[in-house]
């Protein structure tokens, strides 16, 4: 993985807007139209981000089916169909019963029961709030037999059309989602006698998906919102201490899933959840952010770039990063529609680099900017970005 | 003016979310169907009770009527601070063209005309953004028609004033506070609509003057803090195409800031406070003019205090302004530490910082801690209420470390 040499190197955390006609074909799950639209739409967004001045680029998760322009699952919702051992016949996030919690005893609750959901019911539940999250589907999956690794062919053509992208484009480092065993086994489960053994099936298929990346030479970045964002969906809130026990565990089953993988190629992707809401319940990074350290990775991506979290960089005043790893804050974010100025993402980038050195930021985006955002703010605030980070290269190299 | 003496205090830019019982009220009778005017007042009465004592609650030390007075017929609005005014001055025809629908207007070198609402350079720039109904940039219904000078402009709303001032006087007094602010429009920013009856642009500006001052005297007699709102100072560079020199610009605004101050003479500076934003709508806002470029034109405006935005992504950084401009003596500043332009609500900890920047260049004495602009109509009621706690919360915790 390049580290910030001679200038701060510019990422994002995954997500692009798609096309419209690839969003169509997502929607008409028509095979032959869908193969054509994503060869040619994962070459023209490589070159797109290569002409922002984007330094390391992804392939905008393009192969995780997103069939509406507005949409916050696809990173998550792209590995039910690559596991086998389901039954998409459970139901919706929203519909499932609310759990509760108990001291030592913590459970995930519903969607619906998320605590700032129900803080914020009225906000949340109306339409001119901004919080919508598009059409949301009705189903979720049930674990009904043994978890296998059943996406091969998928992510093959994953990797076979980004580094086909990337070759056009003359780039050498690229990086592909994928997402970590916390994430995807939150799905309902009738086949494994506790979670934990669900959650170490899940990265023992996941592994699959991991090494297929890294095997092609690309980086892989793990993305694992529910390191954080679970602790809003555990209602009533637990003590730190429970939670911090509750998220080891998965973090284990993750460096169970990437043991003797390359570290130096796999970044970690950190986030408190990607929807316009007010986020009042979200955990402190202060609390988490050794839990995050504790994940075998090169680098950790996280948001930094939204009024929830700015001022988490004060973090790394007591922290210490890990000697030989590095940092992607968000320095830009999906969290409003207001271009962030490049003198703002050059102060913010700077906060950083004089706590733990030049070197060991990327200066990246909050989440995946993709279905959270219009594509032609998403785009501006790339640009914001590139304009940004070389600011904050100018001061920090000059 | 009450000053930051032992600890930060906190107000707003003034738009509060209004009660639905009351926007239904306002919806009635902005449609003309038949009302109990009686009735009527009794609610709006009723809500300004509510707004000041709940700000009370939350910890806000200078609240504001919410602009309860200036009508809101639906929840999600951006205009009432300006169309209000329309109801109170004589002389215009309200059934002209709606400002959107106006014809776009260019300008050559050297010349300054503003351009219909719907040639903006970051609605043209961003056009499918703005027009896409899931993007967030919705603005609420539109209305249909527009206002058209036609006739000697006058001050009309006397008997409205009378009723907001007592409305919120006795507020205050109920809720045992001893200051409040209330919003006008400047002129400036109420004159930007067509005129068919004034020869020259600027006689029409100044008869606004003349006509609001009314207005801004009553609010000052009253005891109460007048809160000049005039976005016009930095949004009419976006309604400017194509972009003029800063210069141009410059000199464009002058011209309207010096009717303002003309508007203010003899009035009482040190309760006057003035408003700049960049407009307060969720668009992508990269057309808007550096505060570097225009920080002197509003510090020329004979006013005690000076609110503006700066807790949005736009203008975060132009803190750093108030390292080579310097604040004049005896003045204060209000920037904008919590903003309508996310829902995300600001954690205690940003504010502090966002306030803590700002007292290390002017003075802890000279910043009042408030919002990027009205959040009334720009985010959800409940997401607005949080916003202040956490204004008050991040003031109180930039107060802990300014006066240890």
């Amino acid at each position: 993985m390049r580290s910030s040499s001679n200038h701060i190197l510019t990422s994002h955390a995954g997500s692009l807007p798609r096309p419209d006609a690839l969003i169509e074909a997502w929607g008409a799950n028509d095979e032959g139209a869908l193969t054509q639209q994503l060869t040619t739409a994962v070459a023209e967004v490589v070159r797109r981000q290569k002409e922002s001045g984007l330094d390391v680029p992804g392939d905008g998760e393009y192969g995780k089916a997103m069939p509406h322009s507005v949409n916050y699952g696809a990173w998550w919702r792209y590995s039910f169909v690559r596991l086998g051992g389901l039954n998409m016949g459970g139901l919706g996030l929203y519909e499932l019963p609310a759990r509760r919690s108990r001291p030592g005893e913590v459970v995930l609750t519903s969607f619906a029961d998320r605590r700032d959901r129900t803080r914020f019911a009225a906000a949340y539940a109306d339409p001119d709030s901004g919080i919508t999250t598009g059409p949301r589907p009705a189903n979720h999956p049930v674990c009904v037999a043994p978890l296998t690794y059943i996406g091969h062919e998928a992510i093959a053509a994953d990797i076979r059309r980004f580094k086909a992208a990337l070759a056009a484009a003359g780039l050498e480092e690229g990086f592909m989602t994928a997402i970590a065993p916390a994430s995807a086994s939150r799905i309902g489960n009738m086949y494994y006698k506790t979670e934990e053994e669900l959650l170490y099936a899940c990265a023992d298929a996941m592994h699959e998906e991991y090494k297929a990346i890294l095997d092609a030479g690309l980086i892989l970045q793990l993305d694992d919102p529910a390191i954080a964002e679970n602790w809003d969906q555990i209602n009533p809130e637990p003590t730190v201490e429970d939670y911090r026990k509750f998220t080891m565990l998965r973090v284990e089953a993750l460096n169970h899933a990437i043991r003797g993988l390359p570290q130096d190629r796999i970044r970690f992707h950190l986030c408190w959840g990607s929807w316009h809401g007010p986020h009042t319940t979200d955990i402190a990074m202060r609390d988490i952010v050794e839990v995050m350290l504790a994940i075998n990775a090169r680098a950790y991506s996280f948001e930094a770039g939204n009024v929830r979290h700015e001022h988490e960089w004060k973090v790394w005043q007591d922290v210490k990063l890990p000697d030989g790893k590095l940092i992607l804050p968000g320095v830009v974010s999906h969290a409003t529609n207001v271009v962030e100025h490049p003198e703002l993402v050059a102060e913010r980038i700077l906060r950083f680099a004089n706590l733990v050195g030049r070197e060991r930021v990327i200066a990246s985006t909050d989440c995946g900017l993709g279905g959270r955002i219009h594509p032609d703010i998403a785009w501006a605030k790339l640009d914001a970005l590139v304009q940004g980070a070389a600011l904050a290269s100018q001061q920090l190299w000059h | 003016m009450k000053v930051s003496t032992d600890h930060i205090l906190t107000s707003h830019s003034g738009s509060l979310p209004r009660p639905d019982e009351l926007i239904e009220s306002n919806r009635v009778r902005e449609a003309g169907e038949p009302t109990d005017e009686g009735a009527f007042q009794q609610t709006l009465r009723a809500a300004v009770g509510d707004v000041v004592g709940h700000q009370k609650d939350l910890g806000i030390d200078v609240p504001g009527d919410g602009e309860f007075g200036k009508s809101v017929g639906n929840r999600v609005n951006y205009g009432a601070w300006w169309n209000y005014a329309f109801q109170r001055l004589g002389g215009l025809d309200l059934a002209g063209p709606s400002l959107d629908h106006m014809t776009p207007r260019r300008v050559r070198a050297g010349e300054i005309v503003l351009t219909n609402a719907a040639s903006r350079r970051d609605r043209v720039r961003f056009v499918a953004a703005y027009a896409d109904p899931v993007s967030g940039v919705f603005m609420g219904p539109r209305p249909a028609t527009g206002p058209v000078c036609v006739g000697p402009l006058t001050y009309t709303g006397h008997e409205a004033i009378k009723a907001d001032i007592a409305n919120f006087k006795a507020a205050l007094a109920a809720a045992g506070v001893e200051e409040g602010f209330m919003t006008s429009v400047a002129p400036g920013s109420a004159y930007r609509i067509p005129n068919t009856y004034y020869e020259r642009d600027e006689d029409f500006l100044y008869a606004c003057a003349e006509a609001m001052r009314k207005e801004y005297k009553a609010i000052l007699d009253a005891g109460l803090v007048l809160q000049l709102d005039d976005p016009a100072t930095a949004t009419s560079w976006d309604m400017i195409d194509p972009e003029p020199a800063v210069e141009d610009y410059k000199k464009f605004t002058m011209v309207r800031v010096e009717a303002l101050n003309h508007a203010l003479r003899g009035l009482p500076q040190e309760r006057i406070r003035f408003h700049l934003c960049w407009g307060s709508w969720h668009g992508p806002h990269t057309t808007d003019i550096p505060m570097r470029d225009i920080v002197e034109v509003m510090l020329a405006v004979n006013a005690g205090a000076y609110s503006f935005e700066a807790g949005n992504v736009r203008h975060e950084h132009e803190w750093k302004v108030w390292r080579d401009v310097k604040l004049p003596d005896g003045k204060l500043i209000l920037p904008g530490v919590v903003s309508h332009a996310t829902n995300v609500v600001e954690h205690p900890e940003l504010v502090a910082e966002r306030i803590m920047r700002f007292t290390n260049l002017v003075g802890r004495e000279r910043v009042i801690a408030s919002t990027d602009c009205g959040l009334g109509g720009r985010v959800h009621p409940d997401i607005a209420w949080a916003k202040l706690e956490a204004l008050a919360q991040g003031a109180a915790l930039a107060s802990r470390r300014l006066w240890r």
